[in-house]
């Protein structure tokens, strides 16, 4: 195991593209939450009645705890970045044949899709690292009440984690299927951002149908809630989002079991 | 290799081929472009599964660990573009557990890459990333390599170069396995050839044996025409072809006699101004062999 981690180490430090998205995800996480910190404060800052009304109602989502869910949920967006670097880390190896180099050096096939495992698990480690930072420095800068439960809701790290490594292995199938780079990507990012979200709400409002929930995007999706100032509009709602969580935790688990299970199972099977 | 098959869709790759490499051979693979040279030695390095048939490597089923001890370039040089040699090597060195840091610059260095060592893969040219193909089979100093066109590439002082160091790989006991459409290659380096048609093994054996089964005489006279239809009655297993004015006589292994020939035109009025006993050449055999 810890051949195949250095290996694949030697892969990704010296891969410029690795370390470029790495730096727009490092850059793009703390920005989209301080985009929202910004509009929050343009808001409430102002000394009208509006604005007044407005913080009593919702409160500061940026302070602790609240700020684990509100910064998590924020972060999540952008999982197409890291996504991006999941899938040229699997193509790269169809288009440059490494594939098949690495099996006549003499992996077996199964170390090679471990090898890959670990990339997604090592990405969706950095990722998470990277939104405690952020949900820290948000918290701290936040949280005026020096009783307020830091800790309380910390257990968004467990479930943005899990929703990470789920979304970056469907990332990774697609790669993995396609072998393609740029189909794989435009495929993925059409899938995320247009196709998937208007099949859910289609399903919800023309069918009254809850089948979108079981989506393999949406699945994990139900892990991060909107956060409560945006979710209490529909309070009764927001209450059920929270309940489904758990088992959602138990339906993401499950579809990653699967989605790795069909990886290992199809690289055994087709030929390099 | 024990009746290999491999079909893509209905095209039949590989027709239950079968044969033996001698331990400390050099082994050549020859065949036509598409007669499933490349096929088999992906089957036999695991990137492609077979349809039927088994193999075995050093008496023993294949498996991960029997193929880090192999040296292997198979068809292309599969390396990270973004990579200098050094670092490329260092994951073939990692995966395989082939050579050490030393070895790396000393492989380097016998295929003449290591001024270039840390410039990236994707600034070489196509006969350098080819280079860089071998210094990563012959890491570690494997007793068996496996070649697929290893001269790819390669200008005419690449090309000796790597015969050369198949000579000495040779010498040194190791067994080598190599796949090539360059038939002089194969004829100066190979101690056994296998010939493959359309996925079917037409012959396999000792080079010498499959290279000089017939004997092969040019001859010529003032009138060719003539000549030829003299000589078709030299013998019962005779073989004519013309070039020119020159006429190829093919006979039965170990008859052609160039005294016999010469008075038995003699004998019927024609004088040879040209007569030459010739080793069959692989190329001529090969071509026989494939009817190309």
């Amino acid at each position: 195991m810890l051949n195949i981690i250095k290996t694949e180490w030697l892969k990704i430090k010296k891969y410029p593209a690795f370390w470029w998205v790495m730096g727009i995800t490092a850059l793009t996480y703390p920005g989209i939450n301080y985009m929202f910190h910004s509009v929050y404060l343009n808001i409430t800052q102002k000394d009208t009645q509006r604005g007044k009304i407005l913080k009593m109602l919702i409160g500061n989502p940026f302070s602790f705890p609240e700020a684990w869910h509100t910064v998590a949920y924020f972060s999540s967006i952008f999982i197409f970045i890291p996504a991006i670097v999941v899938i040229m880390l699997i193509t790269n190896e169809y288009t440059y044949k490494t594939s098949r180099q690495n099996i006549i050096d003499g992996w077996s096939r199964t170390q090679f899709m471990l090898a890959k495992m670990i990339d997604v698990l090592l990405l969706t480690v950095i990722v998470t690292v990277l939104f405690v930072i952020v949900a820290l420095i948000i918290g701290y800068t936040n949280t005026d009440d020096h009783t307020a439960s830091r800790w309380s809701m910390s257990y968004y790290t467990g479930l943005f984690a899990l929703q990470t490594f789920s979304q970056l292995s469907i990332a990774f199938t697609v790669g993995l299927l396609v072998r393609k780079s740029f189909i794989a990507l435009a495929i993925f990012t059409f899938y995320f951002i247009i196709l998937e979200p208007i099949a859910v709400n289609v399903l919800k409002i023309k069918f009254n149908s809850g089948a979108g929930q079981f989506f393999p995007l949406e699945i994990s999706q139900k892990l991060l809630p909107k956060p409560a100032f945006i979710g209490r509009i529909d309070e009764a709602g927001y209450q059920a989002s929270l309940a489904a969580v758990k088992y959602h935790v138990g339906y993401t688990f499950a579809l990653v079991v699967l989605t790795w299970f069909f990886c290992f199972w199809i690289n055994r099977r087709r030929d390099l | 290799m024990n009746n290999i098959a491999k079909s893509y869709g209905k095209i039949k790759a590989l027709n239950g081929v079968s044969f033996e490499v001698p331990p400390g051979s050099v082994f050549g693979i020859l065949g036509p472009n598409g007669s499933g040279k490349t096929t088999l030695l992906s089957i036999i390095l695991d990137v492609l599964s077979a349809d039927q048939g088994n193999f075995l490597w050093f008496g023993e089923q294949s498996s991960p660990e029997q193929r880090k001890k192999i040296g292997s370039l198979l068809e292309t040089p599969n390396f990270y573009h973004y990579l200098s040699a050094v670092n490329n090597l260092k994951i073939t060195n990692s995966i395989s557990g082939r050579g050490d840091a030393e070895m790396m610059l000393a492989v380097l260095e016998k295929v003449k890459l290591y001024e270039r060592r840390n410039s990236r893969f994707s600034t070489y040219s196509l006969g350098m990333k080819q280079r860089l193909a071998i210094a990563a089979a012959l890491l570690g100093d494997p007793k068996v390599l496996v070649l697929d066109e290893p001269t790819n590439g390669l200008d005419p002082v690449g090309i000796a170069e790597i015969r050369d160091l198949i000579l000495e790989l040779s010498k040194k006991g190791h067994t080598i396995i190599m796949a090539s459409h360059l038939l002089d290659e194969v004829e100066k380096v190979c101690t056994h050839v296998a010939i493959l048609k359309k996925g079917t093994l037409l012959t396999t054996g000792d080079v010498n044996d499959v290279l000089v089964d017939d004997d092969l005489v040019e001859i010529s006279a003032a009138d060719t025409s003539v000549l030829s239809l003299v000589i078709k009655n030299y013998c019962n297993d005779i073989k004519i072809t013309r070039d020119g004015n020159l006429l190829q006589i093919i006979l039965p292994k170990g008859t052609a006699k160039l005294d016999d020939i010469n008075s038995y035109c003699f004998s019927k009025g024609i004088v040879l101004n040209h007569l030459l006993f010739k080793k069959k050449r692989l190329e001529a055999k090969f071509f026989e062999l494939t009817n190309n």
